[in-house]
């Protein structure tokens, strides 16, 4: 197993018995509507987010950074 | 406490003992589970315990099961005056006559009666151990209670309808031994769930299925293995109960950054509406391929990031963060001019980097270049005199479309 699986081991053990992320039961027997298409929780996703803009202000600044060093050279 | 007639507490005990008797007796397993749920604090329990109190004879009014009634009446009593050690033991006890009971019931509506057991069990060892660690003493009852859950798994995952139970004992023990920090032992168990080919996985209750896809997923994380981590906890959000909001939110928790480590993203609505702040800025970084960003996002929330155990994913997102901005300095450099564009001094990016507060020289910066052509973040290759890196002319910066980064 990864070291990432010992560190979280020491750290709940560091803890003496926790874990902060226990999944609540949910009640025995309990049903619900289970969409087709799932909840919407699971179309919140962006996949193609690469894109050239480069018009917002941390590219703006980049660019004056980039710019000065080439006058330089 | 209540002080209870003698007359008024024999009269609850026998009420009690009837209802358990008549809800065996009618296979009513749903009716037991009031009975059982000793943790509920429910008032119809409160008011037995009391009597149980008053009228401290009371193994003369049971006539059947003993050994297992006996046993969850001292656990009661116990845990109504709070000495949560006797609760847990005598509930184990009495535990271990149902188990007994069940072994020879052949029908399954003991399901719902077992399933209460096995819940309270874990939670009065719970209460037991902080009972334990505050005296001073070393907790080991839920440690117990998981072998004890061992052994119900044992009496359920064979063939025959009785199995339909396993994955709920599944994901008792998953709970047990993250709390513990022992989730090597979740592969035993897991390794009889998927490799039975008596019963298919889809036949087991939904809530069960979601709850083992979060813990399941939770480990893939642990090992960087995004893709199945990425297919468990997906899964289990897209069935998870749209009402219960905190589990939707602890899948994602872990969710997010096994999407972000392929290179998808969540959307600020998202973040937003299950308050998790913490990811934003790192979403942010990746976005801008702001590198001192992500740096302060993950210094500014580490020991909540280290406790759910992704800081490491996260941190390995810099290679992301690097590529983004590597690429928006090619886009500058091409929208100046265009025949140059594909060019890049490591000078430039060392002054990009000296911006964000990266103190490297230009061998330093040669070395993350390489690091991320060898990864296939960006394709290109040196010229070394020159101090250039020379970027294909084909998609130098390829994307991850959803697999993860070379290793």
């Amino acid at each position: 197993m990864a070291s990432e699986a010992k560190t979280a081991s020491e750290d709940v053990k560091m803890d003496l018995f926790e874990d902060d992320d226990e999944f609540e039961d949910f009640e025995i027997n309990q049903e619900w509507e289970d969409k087709e298409e799932g909840n919407e929780v699971t179309q919140q996703w962006e996949d193609d987010w690469d894109d050239d803009d480069v018009n917002d202000d941390f590219s703006l600044q980049l660019r004056r950074e980039i710019e000065n060093s080439t006058e330089k050279n | 406490m209540s002080h209870l007639r003698m007359g008024e507490a024999h009269r609850r005990i026998t009420e009690y003992l009837n209802r358990f008797y008549d809800g065996v007796s009618s296979q009513d397993g749903a009716s037991l589970r009031e009975l059982l749920s000793l943790s509920s604090n429910s008032n119809y329990l409160l008011s037995v315990a009391d009597a149980l109190d008053t009228f401290q004879d009371a193994n003369r009014l049971i006539d059947n099961f003993s050994d297992f009634l006996g046993p969850l009446f001292r656990s009661l009593h116990s845990l109504r005056l709070n000495n949560l050690l006797d609760s847990y033991t005598n509930f184990e006890k009495a535990a271990n006559a149902f188990i007994q009971e069940f072994r020879n019931w052949e029908w399954t509506w003991a399901l719902d009666p077992l399933f209460v057991i096995v819940y309270q069990l874990r939670v009065l060892a719970e209460r037991a151990d902080r009972e334990l660690a505050s005296n001073g003493k070393s907790p080991e009852k839920l440690k117990a209670a998981g072998s004890f859950l061992m052994k119900v798994f044992g009496v359920l995952a064979g063939k025959g309808p009785k199995r339909v139970g396993a994955l709920y004992v599944t994901c008792q023990l998953f709970k047990i031994y993250f709390k513990l920090g022992t989730v090597h032992l979740c592969r035993s168990v897991i390794r009889s769930i998927e490799t039975a080919k008596i019963f298919d996985f889809e036949e087991f209750p939904e809530g069960d299925k979601v709850t083992y896809m979060y813990y399941t997923g939770r480990l893939e994380v642990f090992n960087e293995n995004f893709p199945a981590a990425d297919h468990k906890l997906s899964n289990a959000l897209m069935h998870c109960n749209p009402c219960s909001e905190a589990n939707i939110r602890m899948i994602l928790k872990y969710l997010i950054p096994v999407k972000l480590s392929i290179g998808i993203l969540p959307n600020d609505w998202l973040l937003k509406k299950y308050n998790l702040v913490e990811y934003r800025n790192v979403v942010q970084a990746l976005r801008k391929g702001d590198l001192r960003l992500l740096r302060h996002a993950l210094q500014e929330h580490e020991h909540q990031l280290l406790r759910s155990g992704v800081y490491l994913v996260l941190e390995k997102l810099e290679l992301q963060v690097y590529q983004r901005l590597f690429k928006k300095i090619y886009i500058i450099q091409k929208q100046r001019d265009p025949t140059k564009a594909h060019q890049m001094k490591l000078e430039v990016i060392v002054k990009a980097l000296t911006w964000l507060e990266m103190d490297m020289d230009v061998d330093e910066v040669e070395c993350i270049v390489s690091i991320l052509i060898y990864k296939n973040l960006v394709k290109g290759y040196f010229a070394h005199k020159s101090k250039v890196v020379v970027l294909s002319k084909q998609d130098p910066f390829p994307k991850l479309n959803g697999k993860p980064v070379n290793s």
